[in-house]
């Protein structure tokens, strides 16, 4: 009897096996019939209309001027459907998605929008299509663009994505409280010290320190403005230098100062936003889409008392560090000219005009400055102080290995600021570091 | 004839046993061992799935013919067009001889008549503007010797023209020369060695300290939050096991961390953690439990402190529940008959409850501790490892490792790593557990 049970519990699980193969079997069957359908239906199309659908992926999209771009290239392309795929609004997880798509060569996306610091990686790793022969052949003039999203977007010396719309580090401060804003680091403490507490106020400044991207961009911004940099134009780490040692100095000066947040260590965008327009804040560092919500009347405590400029100086100047995005085709994809119409209407004008005027997106065209529509859109785009900054932003380390490089900065400079290392060891420990990585 | 039975061949007990149980352990080979020994076999690699020199794995050398014929193309005309701008004949015959040596190399290389198959067709695709998929057809395998000697005449090509392009006077032409070099430098590239390197990961991690603090990170907290789990889960579950009114209430509502799912949990968290506004923040300030609201998550000792508190929260219920489960098998007749004995509560609980509930307590710690050690969600949304990289756990390091930096090989040796911790945290618990359970049992 007892055998008899325990054969049959084999026999139940040799079943439940096999059932499970038949099942994954017939899963990966039907992954691998669907897109051999869509490529023939699509292929007899081509042959009756020629009309191509492309997909174009993206971090989601709240202000509906996606659509009226999509729709704008669809009349001026009828034979090229753009359907768009919504991807997730964090950064690091769009970019694990679209990694693990590519590396297993899918073609399921033809277009795509990267962060500024993912051409490098994506070139090096194959993912992406270089451009400079669409580019030569349609005559596409990139001097045009702003030289440091072109500069991101070149690695080994071949153009890899066009810029989209750009972001770049500004200073904001409350005009109710300040008359004339800091223009170096130094009168910046001492202006925050003193008017701290006035109007209401909490802080006297706030930026981004937790251990995150966002702390590789404000040190970015303090390094260059001292005159250090982390890595060279000829690839050398040079972060080792009195130069940045006297940024991370200076950080760890306002970090520890009275007039920051206790958990300052702790602030990423949110946090900065929500204080400043909670009007908690003197002065502060964010992204340009601050301003929107400072302007924002049902959330904002601080409606007419922001305005922004450049961000203060250090020894060598000011510095913002420069974010945004770009349009990148996939190598794999099965419609490149289509792709590449498309990619080089996202970047072109027309585009960048939809995005500024209905997105609030900063062009990277710089002529659009100078539109009329896109500068009574917004103040921002009518500000000169803000076209300089994004002329004179600097990118941060273009290296295909940026991810590590970025990882290995942010628990240096994190030890740093919370007093676990001095700044001169953090300087250290990240020349030794970067260049190990680099070397492997 | 049909009266005497032959004896027919029959398996005895034993071999009758290990025959009904060989079903299950090809299964737990192929879902356990199977891809625990397809990361070992990865970990011994130089295996970046960003980098294409080391996107494979290769016990030999390779060539990557996409970007070989994509760049050969290329190689031929811009030397012939540098011929011309040339101005030395010094320079002139250099550019012949690199012409020369690429193309006797590469004459060589197809040689082969499969290789040279695979880059005729290649060539096609690339024409096309057509990406290779196929890896069969983008990486072939080369002979060890052509690929090294090949490598090196690029390399060496590669020098010669950046000295050119340096020596040159006129800035264009000397642009031209350095970007030919370029593309010689990147072709070299295209010839793969093989990445191969045994066991040199795992002698780069056990010198790598910030390997032994996420070791040490993920330590500390296991042991100290299942302990904190194991004290306060036995509590709730003695109280729970009496009969109570509103006890059904107490019970279902005692799970409810239990249920949240964890990244929520965190997030919720996070906020209660909060330097400004959070409310536990605020209330350990004013208790003097610690020195100011920010502490919790803006230092490295807070923000141990807070992942172990959150975990310590969410996970005693499910301790409590398992200890719950084990107090009901204690007959009641026991504590009836200490009674009459005249044994107080601490006494019972001493001499009854506790001996009576050891095996479950262990199977309790063994599932805690192995699930504490493993913890990556509540850290990655709560604090991302931060600040200072001090609630780093070696899970977290792992996912780093091999996600946000595409480095499968060295991703595959924490992997490994972590299977060796928990595998001999399991074993030691199965030792207690098994000497427990299994006391006077066995025969």
């Amino acid at each position: 009897m007892k055998l008899w049970k325990s054969a049959l519990g084999i026999f139940l699980i040799g079943a439940l096996a096999v059932f499970l193969a038949a099942c994954s079997n017939s899963d990966s069957t039907t992954e691998q019939d669907n897109p051999d359908e869509n490529t023939d239906t699509e292929e007899a199309s081509d042959e009756k209309e020629e009309e191509v659908t492309i997909v174009y992926a993206r971090g989601v999209d709240t202000t509906g001027s996606n659509e009226l771009i999509i729709e704008a290239f669809e009349k001026e392309h009828p034979n090229i459907n753009v359907e768009f795929r919504e991807m997730p609004a964090d950064t690091g997880q769009y970019h694990d998605q679209l990694v693990t798509a590519f590396s297993s060569q899918s073609s399921e996306i033809d277009v795509f929008n990267g962060d500024v610091i993912w051409p490098a990686e994506f070139a090096q790793a194959n993912y992406a299509l270089e451009l400079d022969r669409f580019i030569e052949r349609d005559g596409i003039d990139m001097a045009a663009y702003f030289p440091g999203t072109v500069a991101s977007a070149t690695f080994d010396g071949k153009q890899w994505a066009l810029p989209q719309f750009t972001d770049a580090g500004v200073f904001y401060y409350r005009t109710d409280i300040v008359k004339e804003p800091p223009k170096t680091w130094d009168e910046l403490i001492e202006q925050a010290s003193k008017l701290k507490g006035e109007a209401g106020t909490e802080f006297g400044y706030i930026f981004q320190s937790a251990q995150y991207e966002g702390l590789i961009c404000n040190a970015i911004e303090f390094i260059a403005s001292y005159g250090g940099q982390v890595v060279d134009e000829d690839n050398n780490v040079v972060v080792h230098s009195p130069e940045t040692v006297k940024a991370i100095k200076k950080l760890q000066e306002i970090v520890n100062s009275d007039f920051v947040p206790d958990n300052i260590l702790n602030f990423q965008e949110t946090e900065t936003e929500n204080a400043w327009i909670e009007g908690k804040s003197v002065f502060a560092r964010n992204w340009p889409y601050m301003q929107a919500s400072s302007a924002d009347e049902e959330r904002s405590k601080v409606v007419d008392n922001v305005a922004m400029t450049t961000l203060p100086s250090g020894d060598a100047g000011s510095a913002s560090t420069l974010g945004g995005w770009m349009t990148m085709i996939n190598r794999y994809t099965e419609h490149p000219e289509e792709a590449w119409e498309f990619a080089k209407f996202l970047s072109g004008p027309e585009a960048q005009k939809i995005a500024a005027t209905e997105g609030g997106r900063a062009p990277t065209l710089r002529d659009l400055y100078n539109d009329a529509d896109v500068k009574e859109s917004s103040a921002l785009f009518a500000n000169p102080d803000f076209v300089e900054v994004l002329e004179n932003a600097v990118s941060r380390p273009v290296s295909p290995i940026y991810p590590e490089i970025s990882d290995i900065m942010q628990i240096e400079l994190s030890k740093a600021l919370t007093g676990d290392q001095s700044a001169e060891d953090a300087a250290k420990n990240m020349q030794t570091k970067i260049e190990a990585a680099m070397n492997e | 004839m049909g009266n005497r039975k032959k004896p027919r061949f029959q398996l005895n007990e034993k071999q009758l046993g290990y025959a009904m149980v060989i079903p299950s352990l090809i299964l737990v080979i192929v879902v356990v061992l199977w891809p625990v020994a397809q990361s070992f076999w990865n970990s011994l690699f130089d295996y970046r799935l960003n980098d294409p020199a080391r996107s494979q794995l290769m016990l030999n050398s390779n060539i990557d013919l996409e970007n070989y014929v994509d760049n050969y193309f290329y190689i031929n005309n811009q030397l012939e067009d540098l011929e011309g701008k040339a101005e030395k004949d010094e320079a002139k015959s250099t550019i012949a001889s690199i012409k020369e040596g690429v193309n006797k190399y590469h004459t060589k290389l197809i040689s082969n008549e499969e290789i040279k198959a695979k880059v005729e067709k290649v060539d096609e695709l690339l024409m096309n503007f057509k990406p290779v998929t196929n890896p069969e057809l983008k990486y072939t395998e080369v002979d060890n010797d052509l690929a090294a000697d090949y490598r090196k005449a690029l390399k060496s090509y590669e020098e010669d023209l950046t000295a050119i392009a340096e020596s040159s006077s006129d800035e264009e032409a000397g642009q031209k020369f350095q970007q030919t070099a370029d593309l010689i430098g990147s072709t070299s590239e295209t010839i793969l060695e093989s990445n191969f390197i045994g066991l040199a990961n795992y002698g780069k991690y056990l010198k790598d300290k910030r390997m032994w603090n996420s070791i040490w990170n993920t330590t500390f907290f296991t042991v100290v939050s299942v302990a904190l789990e194991l004290v306060l889960g036995l509590g709730i579950a003695l109280l729970i096991n009496r009969a109570f009114k509103g006890r059904g209430l107490v019970r279902a509502s005692v799970l409810i961390p239990w249920a949240i799912p964890t990244a929520v949990a965190a997030m919720m968290w996070g906020f209660l953690y909060d330097g400004q506004s959070g409310i536990v923040g605020h209330y350990l300030e004013v208790l003097h439990i610690i020195p100011d609201a920010s502490w919790l998550l803006s230092t490295s000792e807070g923000g141990m402190f807070s992942i172990i508190l959150a975990d310590v929260w969410k996970t005693t219920p499910y301790m409590a529940l398992l200890l719950l489960a084990g107090l009901q098998t204690i007959p009641n007749s026991l504590y009836e008959a200490s009674d009459v004995d005249g044994a107080n509560k601490m006494q019972q609980f001493w001499s009854i409850t506790l001996p009576l509930l050891k095996s479950s307590i262990l199977v309790a710690l063994l599932f805690r501790t192995l699930d504490a050690f493993r913890v990556f969600d509540l850290i990655y949304v709560l604090t991302g490892g931060g600040p200072a990289n001090a609630t780093e756990s070696i899970s977290i390091y792992a996912y780093k490792t091999l996600f946000a930096q595409q480095n499968f090989g060295e991703g595959s040796v924490l992997s490994v790593i972590v299977f060796l911790c928990v595998a001999i945290i399991s074993f030691v618990y199965v030792k207690l557990i098994g000497s427990e359970l299994f006391a006077g049992r066995t025969k």
